[in-house]
């Protein structure tokens, strides 16, 4: 034995046969532990608690943390997902229908409009009775007041609740995002300007809890308190689609006591982070960056009167309702006339990659999920499921979002806007004609758009589906006719001799977004226009906007609520970006379409108004403000034991229709996710194979 | 005769050109000079004699870019599917390739199209992109952009480097603490964060990121530049010179510069390597020169996650990259070992 330090350390007292024998031992012992801790380690990957499944829960993914659940600011998707289950609405949509119907929610019907003397009009609502606030701490500070107190101590909801949810959107400290839409209600800004005045002026007045001051200031003229479950709302001028409005959660009934509870003062947090709803669900745990779990309200009316079967607590009959596929009839019809929610819970986690999330959708451990760019060719074979996804029992559920997507053309520019006249007509038809957007589609959505031929998308009133643009259609002949014909033969400039020159001004400067850009660019090269790309990053681009340096651009618009007037005011001479910062970025000014526009607004859903319509759209055919490029697809996979999904396109409360069939879930999950063991086996024989020896070696040498 | 003035693709054209075959003359020039030079001549054939292949991967990429730096306007076929074209400084690399755009992805070799199954107009050694444009092409075409790049940032670089350095090293007291100050602080800044910062400041442009590199990499040459000139001030000859009254500039150009010449060879070209990756990092982060591999890298590298793989954007530029850089470090070891007297004692 060499005398090294190595060994000196390990040498032991006189080696007596036993004590070897138990140094060879330990190999075994040392192996079976590693192969007891791959097998505990390894026999699952569940990220839930084995007693939820057999339970109905919804376990969904989400990518982005909401911003806000305060329900007069969120406006964005990311917040709807817990804003939109949450907060319950006046008036909701019909479930299945498109176009998209609205019908009674909080309130029994969808009120009439009465038109009032001086072109005001009037909408009574009548709520449900019994309709109560989810239980909350809030409502436990102090005496509980039996004019707002049930006999069992939930707080009712009251007429008074909606005005204090009017007050806080029109109150300027609130910032709510949709006062604009909302000042329709008779005296809404001046309320807010009276408040803000107040409040400026004395100090001791703002330091009050909120709905003292909100009292103090006096009635909003526009709204009348006719009974605890009555009320009335009066517009200044007609304005149709206030009832969208009143679908959405901005104007969900509030409670005073949570607005003055959450303050996010005392270690309370503020209603950004904390929800007091009337909806189907209540928030459990709300820890965004990781984890969101709501659970069904027992105080939500749909649960404790069933027997109302009311529109929008009871899954709708398949009766009068068009469009659906045989597989959504398959699966819908069962569920016709079942009480909502279905669900017990909604498990929602955070994840960042989408591949990851893809991956957890397969193994069962998400019940629905988009599809990624990267995975598209495997989940989708010529526009339906492939196979591999379609044994699994998936269900592929395709509808188009009402959005669109265009390019717009800087009507204030002296070469492609109004100012040239005729000649930048010309030019503009000429590029429109030549822009390809199915085929944009086809390589950078995966074929996920719809060609758009107008401002309008599917499921809106005045969509055609058989009206086809003129200047739409790929058509290169007429385009170098036309680009003749504005003097711009072969695409030349007759003043530089060279080809024109215009610029693309984007937002993106990622390599990624530059190829897509570079993609419409090279469209307008085959006619010799050259089309620079001048990217630069958002800001720098708000400041092209806002200066008018800019000749074209591409943006997109999504509806706000089912109604053509949500897309075509994006083109009227008083929203233009120049002349008043509205969202008209194209800055078309066009008096014939601004007064079709006016009397287009305020009419009902008739055979006149889409007359009107196709008007407004012949001017924009014939002007070409915009190259309208396409309405995207939404493409979204739902496990066959998720029940009842039907996407939407808008944000709108859809959740309380599914249903989870937990059994088939679980059957599943356990057959998709059989432990791999053989590479622990080769691992630890490879290991095995290692120490073995070294061990050997080591014992030979000791001796 | 005007327009050969005004800005354009006439100009730019001539620029291109011009600036391309100077370069040429010059490295012509150079290597006569060094021809002439016993000592220097040797060692540069003792590095071409060891470093054969990387020298003519070298002179493969140098021809690529001249290639595609020597255009000029009008002339040859048009394809039909761009008009503009015509009008544009085209270099002899984009008069070779110009055929049609293809629909969209195609396969090495393909003859159809990947996706759509679509007939192509013509086969393409390493594929076509999304926007159906040559790959083979694009990667050609970034070579320019590379030692632009690499060369342009350099000439910033160097002489930069040079200056602050022997000015430390020369004169040191104050001057020194203050240089030594600056240099210190440029090189505890976060490397990637000030080129991002110094790029969005600037302005997108290969000027401005040129620019951006050069400030940001000029520190560690400055270093050993003053390390260098504080011991050549020691030096027999140059306190002799210094004792004879002889002015510090005379004395900084006569005879520390010469001295420091091999070190400026060594570090610009392990400089140039160092620089066309740092472009590769920029692109990755969106803010790099239009056309260069790491933009094609960059642009393609959601393709790898697609399902099937969609592999021939990112491999060539990835190839070509690392090819100019493997070359670049591989001359580089070479030439310290033949021109560093320090190494060159040890080899001996």
């Amino acid at each position: 034995m060499r005398a090294d330090g190595q060994t000196v350390l390990f040498a032991r007292r006189p080696n007596l046969r036993g004590e070897e024998s138990a140094q060879r031992g330990l190999l075994p012992v040392l192996l079976g532990t590693l192969i007891a801790a791959v097998l505990a380690l390894g026999c699952t990957n569940r990220p839930y608690a084995d007693e939820e499944s057999h339970e109905p829960i919804l376990y969904v993914p989400y990518g982005e943390p909401p911003k806000t659940l305060d329900p007069a600011v969120a406006y964005s998707t990311a917040d709807h997902v817990v804003t939109g289950k949450v907060y319950d609405t006046l008036l909701d949509y019909h479930y299945l229908k498109r176009p998209f119907e609205l019908i009674g929610g909080l309130a029994e019907h969808v009120p009439e409009a009465e038109p009032l003397e001086g072109g005001r009009v009037r909408y009574q609502f009548r709520l449900r009775e019994d309709l109560r606030f989810a239980r909350d701490a809030c409502f436990e500070e102090g005496p509980k007041d039996p004019a707002r107190f049930t006999e069992d101590g939930a707080r009712r909801v009251l007429a008074t609740d909606f005005l204090f949810s009017l007050s806080r959107v029109a109150d300027p400290a609130v910032g709510s995002p949709v006062v604009e839409p909302l000042s329709h209600i008779d005296g809404l800004v001046a309320w807010g300007e009276r408040l803000a005045a107040r409040r400026k002026n004395d100090a001791e007045f703002a330091k009050r809890r909120v709905s003292q001051q909100y009292q103090e200031i006096g009635a909003l003229s526009g709204f009348e308190v006719l009974s605890d479950r009555e009320f009335a709302i009066t517009l200044h001028s007609p304005y149709p689609q206030i009832l969208y409005w009143f679908a959405m959660p901005f104007t969900t009934p509030m409670a005073f006591e949570a607005v003055d509870y959450y303050t996010g003062e005392g270690g309370r947090p503020s209603l950004d982070e904390h929800a007091v709803g009337t909806g189907p669900f209540v928030l459990k745990r709300y820890d965004k960056r990781a984890r969101i779990v709501l659970e069904k309200n027992p105080d939500w009316y749909g649960v404790r009167h069933p027997e109302w079967r009311a529109p929008a607590a009871t899954f709708p009959s398949l009766e009068g309702v068009t469009g659906l596929s045989a597989a959504n009839i398959e699966d819908f019809a069962p569920l016709a006339g079942r009480s909502l929610p279905m669900l017990t819970r909604i498990e929602m986690r955070r994840e960042e990659e989408t591949i990851p999330t893809f991956g957890k959708f397969m193994q069962g451990y998400y019940d629905t999920s988009g599809i990624a760019r990267e995975s598209f060719n495997r989940v989708v074979h010529e526009g339906g499921l492939s196979a591999e996804m379609a044994e699994r029992g998936m269900r592929l559920e395709k509808s188009v979002v009402p959005a669109v997507f265009y390019l717009g053309f800087n009507m204030d520019d002296p070469v492609v806007g109004s100012a040239a006249g005729e000649r930048s007509r010309l030019l503009r038809q000429a590029m429109s004609l030549v822009t390809n957007s199915e085929e944009y589609c086809r390589l950078f959505l995966n074929g996920r758009g719809l060609p758009a031929q107008s401002p309008l998308p599917p499921g809106l009133f005045g969509y055609e589906e058989d009206y086809k643009n003129p200047y739409r259609t790929l058509n290169f002949e007429e385009a170098r006719r036309l680009l003749a014909q504005a003097g711009y033969p072969g695409g030349i400039d007759p003043k530089t001799k060279r080809p024109l020159k215009l610029t693309f001004d984007v937002a993106d400067t990622s390599p990624e977004s530059r190829v897509r850009f570079l993609f419409w660019t090279n469209q307008w090269r085959k006619l010799g226009i050259n089309v620079e790309l001048s990217a630069t990053n958002y800001n720098k681009f708000q400041e092209k906007v806002r200066d008018g340096a800019y000749q074209i651009f591409q943006w997109g618009w999504v509806a706000d609520y089912p109604d053509p007037e949500n897309f075509l005011f994006l083109l009227t001479g008083p929203m233009a970006r120049s002349a008043s910062g509205g969202p008209n970025t194209a800055n078309f000014s066009d008096p014939e379409f601004d007064a079709l526009f006016g009397t287009m607004k305020t009419m009902e859903n008739t055979e006149e108004r889409l007359e009107v319509i196709r008007k407004m759209r012949a001017i924009l055919e014939r002007e070409r403000p915009w190259i309208e490029l396409f309405h995207p697809e939404e493409y979204a996979l739902a496990h066959g034991w998720l029940r009842g999904v039907k996407p939407a396109g808008l944000s709108i409360a859809t959740t309380k229709y599914y249903g989870v069939d937990a059994v088939a879930r679980e059957q599943a999950r356990r057959e998709w996710n059989r432990p791999i063991l053989w590479p622990a086996w080769v691992f630890l024989a490879l290991l095995a194979g290692l120490i073995g020896p070294l061990i050997g070696r080591y014992l030979k040498e000791r001796t | 005769m005007s327009e050969f003035f005004s800005p354009g693709p006439v100009r730019d054209a001539l620029t291109s050109s011009v600036i391309a075959l100077t370069v040429l003359l010059l490295a012509v020039i150079a290597i006569i000079k060094v021809r002439k030079d016993e000592p220097l001549a040797a060692g540069f054939a003792e590095v071409y004699r060891r470093r054969r292949f990387s020298i003519a991967v070298l002179v493969l990429y140098c021809f690529v870019a001249l290639l595609d730096s020597i255009a000029w306007v009008g002339g040859g076929s048009v394809s039909e599917g761009d008009l503009v074209s015509a009008h544009e400084a085209r270099s002899v690399i984009d008069r070779v390739f110009s055929r049609p755009r293809e629909r969209g992805y195609s396969a090495p070799l393909a003859d159809k199209e990947f996706y759509e199954g679509s007939p192509l107009a013509a086969r393409h050694v390493l594929g076509t992109n999304v926007l159906g444009e040559d790959v083979l092409y694009l990667t050609l075409k970034g070579a320019r952009v590379a030692l632009l790049i690499g060369a342009v940032t350099s000439l910033i670089t160097i002489p930069l480097a040079l200056f602050f350095g022997v000015l430390a090293g020369y004169f040191g007291g104050r001057l020194d603490d203050i240089i030594f100050f600056i240099m210190s602080t440029l090189a505890s800044m976060p490397g990637v964060l000030l080129l991002v910062a110094l790029v969005m400041a600037l302005g997108q442009g290969t000027l401005s990121v040129c620019i951006a590199l050069g400030v940001t990499s000029w520190v560690g040459f400055a270093r050993l530049t003053r390390g260098e000139t504080m011991k050549l001030r020691q030096v027999d000859y140059v306190l002799a010179a210094r004792s004879l009254g002889v002015r510090p500039a005379r004395i900084i150009l006569r005879h520390i510069i010469p001295n420091l010449l091999h070190l400026i060879v060594i570090t610009f070209v392990l400089l140039f390597s160092g620089l066309v990756l740092s472009e590769a990092t920029l692109s990755w982060l969106g803010i790099g020169v239009g056309g260069s591999w790491g933009q094609m890298i960059a642009q393609a590298k959601d393709e790898l996650s697609r399902d099937p793989l969609i592999w021939w954007n990112v491999v060539p530029a990835g190839v070509a990259l690392f090819a100019l850089l493997l070359c670049l470090n591989l001359v580089g070891d070479a030439l310290r070992d033949v021109l560093d007297p320090r190494t060159r004692r040890l080899r001996a």
